[in-house]
């Protein structure tokens, strides 16, 4: 029955939305200050302590002091430049304040819109498909408090407003979908607010000194993933190699000024191996490839070494298309170029000069220094460590003669001292060596883990050869990944086993599952970029679309989905006649020609009774159709044939 | 206002059929955004551009998302009034002054819910109704009667924000809603009820008002209040008294008694006379300029002569 229209906020939908909101803002304590997160929530919990007492909220005054507090708690944790912190912080302590003006039903939309931006101010930081999902749900959630408010009479279960919301959003995810894949997308942004701080994330940065690239290596955090379109090569083929170190002070490796040229000349045999790799980002400018890089990617500098650099530092999930050729050689060394790979430290030892020495005493050639020196790591007491003992002022000397207890990077920098003490132009390689298959997806997962260090040397007849003095020590390394378990300070890294106990195996193939929606939901979702949307439309051949036109086909497809769901709507809305009942008004509409209309408040067999009367001639088929109706509409009886039989019976009906 | 008058003659409105009920036909419903709604626009305005600026993927689905369900609240806001039922009935008669209350009955032929049915005049929300599948309800619209004749309200509008509150549908609808408004009753006015006696010409029969005349058997329908209580407590039955007096009390309510006021002044305080010639249980009559009432009493008599007041130089009551 019509009511006087209600304005104050059902109990239950009040709890609800107050939950949702502080769902949505919730996430943030790790962003903001404990303070700003502190202040929404205990308005939070002042909004649920007073609940329908709306008289108990602060007066105005005591609401400017509350905004004052707030706005000065913003001020306080204000950085500069500004960044978005600020801004969301300033979000997050108007939507608390806007708790406190929450008494009637209109209010809950400015805390549903407010409540929407908050979280996609969330995905400014996380882009998790768990924060995602949340984030649905809340949406969700919130567009249910919108259908709430916007009855009469409070409902009194959430199921209606929940399906309607349900609904709602089905219908929207369509319009989502084209939209999403259709908006012309930009590849850059509109404009620099200078917001986006640098934030601490694992990766190689273009200095490595001892310790650094072990440090890396505890990290199972995902450093790229590759897509091979053919085989993917074996383990120890899988050298992704990354920066090239040439000039060292005595204690740390740099790359040196880059310098753009042609690219050294090479020789490949065999089939490259092509590959996608989905870069995490990193904040540095180097691209990892397998060893020799040949194929252009847009947008970055193949330097002569084969180092690939972007020209601006990755921060967001990076993708490129390689080609790259396992078996080659390379030919041709300028002098320059020599002569930086012989450039030699002041802090060279005696020690290190009659060690090599020796070796070049008992070779005839280069190849028989380098293997001299790769015996003198295997057979001597090296071990291979993830935490090696701190080193002094000179690094090399100290690895080489006292704790001979290193990483990787500590093998590769002494070993190429080594080599240019002997005369052998050497430079440091860093990236990553291995990677995890996974069987799902069939694609490689690299991890910080799989961070590697090691060498390249010039051998006149056959140019630039890489030597791994690691494998030397440890050659499980290159066939097997680093057991991350036991890290006690000079302890001998163990190696993942191979065939690991049945519960082991199972978390990690549940990991494998894992990384594998999260490998599609970056390389889908959050990987969508330009480069993918005109790969998506040429598919479809349609990648002469762009930008205008694009946005032309994005509302077109838009319009097309509203205009079928309207269908839809309308459709379903449209009453059925249950095709039983309309033969039966048929039926009826006989009699009532023969002036024995059917009462409305009158039963079939009522009607049959008094027709009966009046017509005993009729009786036999009024009785036969009566019972039939009965049946099929109300009963048991449901087969084809007997609703065949009673739409038959009718149409022969003449009274 | 004067805007809305001559603008009204080109908007598209609801108007009732033969039999008096309106239907809420697609071409009839106006949508536009609400307040809310073109909040909720530039909410997505600042969503995309950031989303843009920081080509955040989570950021984009979030705000096509809510373009897609700001788009879908347009159809289900549509939707909501597409096809509803309006029926007026009935109004209770009122005096000048009091408010005037119009029922209108909706009706949902459909086999989904209608929540959120508002009804307006100039802007102002009169009363809503949550309707269920293939549900009537009712809808009030209350008015203040300021003039004695037949109110028409005129027309009122139907409005949803259903489902979401960021669209409002509306839809203006004229049904043919009218309420006869009785003069404001006025001062008494001594000198117009004089009693005159005019004996009934049949004699006694015990149906006035005044002297007790007997106890017959109860029959149903009799008054509670001429039921013999004090006998009925004696365990001797219901018996009803008998009351004799249809002879007394019948007067004139004359137009010509109230020289010198003016028409609704004359008018209203007839109104006061004929109010208490009822109170006072009197057989009355009405003369009014080319009306006459013959005496009578009654619900319908009442109604008639005040009836007759209301639309006294005026168009008559259908």
């Amino acid at each position: 029955m019509s009511a006087v229209v209600h304005n104050s906020i059902p109990t239950r939908v009040l709890f609800v939305h107050l939950l949702l909101l502080s769902i949505a803002v919730a996430p943030h304590y790790q962003h903001l200050s404990f303070w700003l997160v502190g202040f929404y929530f205990a308005l939070a919990l002042l909004r649920l302590a007073a609940a329908n007492q709306t008289e108990k909220l602060p007066g105005r005054f005591l609401l400017l002091l509350l905004s004052l507090c707030g706005f000065a708690i913003v001020a306080l944790h204000q950085t500069r430049p500004v960044s978005k912190e600020t801004a969301v912080g300033l979000l997050v302590v108007v939507l608390g304040l806007k708790l406190m003006e929450l008494r009637h039903r209109r209010d809950v939309y400015i805390t549903v819109l407010i409540g929407f931006f908050i979280i996609i101010t969330q995905f400014l930081y996380d882009q998790s498909m768990l924060l995602a999902s949340i984030m649905m749900l809340v949406t969700l959630g919130l567009t249910m408090m919108l259908v709430e408010v916007n009855f009469i009479q409070p409902l009194k279960s959430p199921w209606f407003s929940l399906r309607k919301a349900l609904i709602l959003i089905g219908q929207a995810l369509p319009i989502m979908v084209a939209l999403f894949l259709l908006f012309p997308r930009l590849s850059g942004p509109l404009w620099n607010l200078g917001l986006d701080g640098q934030s601490a994330i694992t990766g190689f940065s273009d200095t490595i000194s001892p310790g650094s690239v072990s440090h890396l290596s505890q990290s199972r955090a995902v450093a790229f993933r590759v897509d091979f379109s053919g085989q993917i090569p074996e383990p120890k083929k899988r050298y992704w190699r990354g920066l090239v170190l040439w000039d060292t002070d005595g204690y740390s490796w740099t790359t040196g000024k880059p310098v753009y040229g042609k690219p050294e000349s090479y020789r490949v045999t065999g089939v490259p191996v092509q590959y996608e790799v989905t870069l995490e980002p990193n904040h540095q400018k180097w691209l990892f490839s397998l060893d020799l890089p040949a194929g252009n990617i847009p947008n970055t500098h193949q330097l002569p070494d084969f180092q690939i650099q972007t020209k601006k530092p990755i921060t967001k999930r990076f993708h490129y298309k390689q080609l790259s050729y396992t078996d080659y050689s390379s030919s041709g060394l300028s002098n320059a170029k020599r002569q930086q790979g012989l450039n030699l430290p002041d802090n060279i030892t005696p020690r290190m000069r009659e060690l090599v020495s020796q070796w070049q005493n008992s070779a005839a050639s280069n190849r028989d220094i380098v293997n001299a020196a790769l015996r003198h790591f295997n057979q001597q007491a090296f071990i291979y460590t993830l935490s090696p003992p701190a080193l002094g002022s000179n690094p090399a000397d100290d690895f080489l003669f006292e704790t001979r207890r290193g990483f990787c990077e500590h093998y590769a920098t002494s070993f190429t001292l080594l080599m240019r003490i002997a005369g052998i132009p050497t430079r440091v390689v860093a990236g990553y060596q291995g990677g995890e298959i996974n069987p799902h997806g069939e694609y490689l997962i690299v991890r910080q883990s799989d961070a590697h260090a090691w060498t390249e040397v010039w051998l006149e007849d056959q140019g630039w050869v890489r030597i791994d003095p690691t494998a030397a020590v440890a050659p499980e390394r290159i066939e097997r990944a680093i057991d991350l378990s036991n890290l006690a300070e000079g302890a001998p890294i163990q190696f993942q086993n191979l065939d690991p106990g049945l519960l082991k195996n199972l978390i990690r193939q549940l990991g494998f599952g894992v990384d594998f929606i999260n490998a599609r939901w970056h390389r889908w979702v959050l990987g969508y970029t330009n480069q993918r949307q005109t790969e998506l439309l040429s598919l479809f051949g349609l990648d002469f679309l762009k930008r205008s036109t694009l946005g032309f086909a994005m509302v077109a497809v838009a319009s097309l989905i509203t205009l079928i769901i309207t269908i839809g709507i309308l459709r379903s809305s449209r009453k059925r006649i249950d095709p039983i009942l309309k033969s039966y008004q048929h039926f009826c509409k006989k009699l009532a020609k023969q002036n024995l209309p059917r009462f409305h408040s009158e039963g079939p067999k009522d009607y049959a009774q008094r027709v009966i009367k009046q017509r005993p001639d009729l009786a036999d088929s009024i009785t036969q159709i009566t019972r039939l109706y009965i049946g099929l509409r109300y009963g048991q009886v449901n087969s084809g044939e007997t609703r065949k039989f009673f739409n038959r019976l009718i149409r022969q009906f003449s009274p | 206002m004067d805007l809305t008058l001559n603008f009204s003659r080109f908007i598209r409105r609801a108007t009732p059929d033969k039999e008096g009920s309106a239907e809420l036909t697609a071409r009839r419903i106006y949508i536009l955004p609400t307040r809310y709604g073109f909040l909720f626009g530039v909410l997505l305005c600042a969503m995309l551009a950031g989303s843009i600026n920081s080509a955040n993927n989570l950021g984009f689905m979030l705000t096509f998302l809510l373009v897609g369900l700001g788009i879908i609240a347009i159809i289900h806001t549509w939707h909501n009034l597409l096809g509803l039922q309006l029926q007026p009935k009935q109004a209770r008669p009122i005096f000048a002054g009091q408010e005037a209350s119009f029922p209108i009955q909706v009706e949902n032929r459909r086999n989904s819910p209608r929540p959120g049915i508002l009804l307006e005049v100039a802007g102002k929300i009169m009363s809503g109704i949550d309707l269920n599948s293939n549900e009537s309800g009712e809808l009030s619209l209350r008015l203040p009667a300021t003039r004695r004749g037949i109110f028409k309200p005129g027309r009122f509008t139907i409005s949803t924000s259903y489902p979401l509150g960021l669209l409002r549908a509306w839809s203006y609808v004229e049904l043919d809603l009218c309420c006869l408004v009785y003069p404001e009753p006025g001062p008494n006015t001594q000198h117009l009820n004089p009693p005159s006696y005019t004996p009934s010409a049949t004699g006694d029969r015990g149906v006035g008002t005044d002297d007790f005349a007997g106890l017959r058997q109860y029959r149903q329908g009799d008054s509670p209040r001429h039921i013999d209580w004090k006998a009925a407590a004696k365990g001797q039955g219901l018996k009803t008294k008998l009351f004799g007096g249809d002879r007394a009390n019948q007067h004139w309510i004359d137009w010509d008694a109230l020289p010198g006021f003016a028409t609704e002044e004359r008018l209203c305080r007839l109104c006061r006379a004929v109010l208490l010639a009822c109170e006072s249980q009197d057989e009355y009559g009405l003369r009014l300029p080319g009306i006459i009432i013959n005496p009578a009493r009654g619900e319908a008599h009442r109604h008639q002569c005040l009836a007759a007041l209301a639309c006294f130089e005026s168009e008559p009551p259908k």
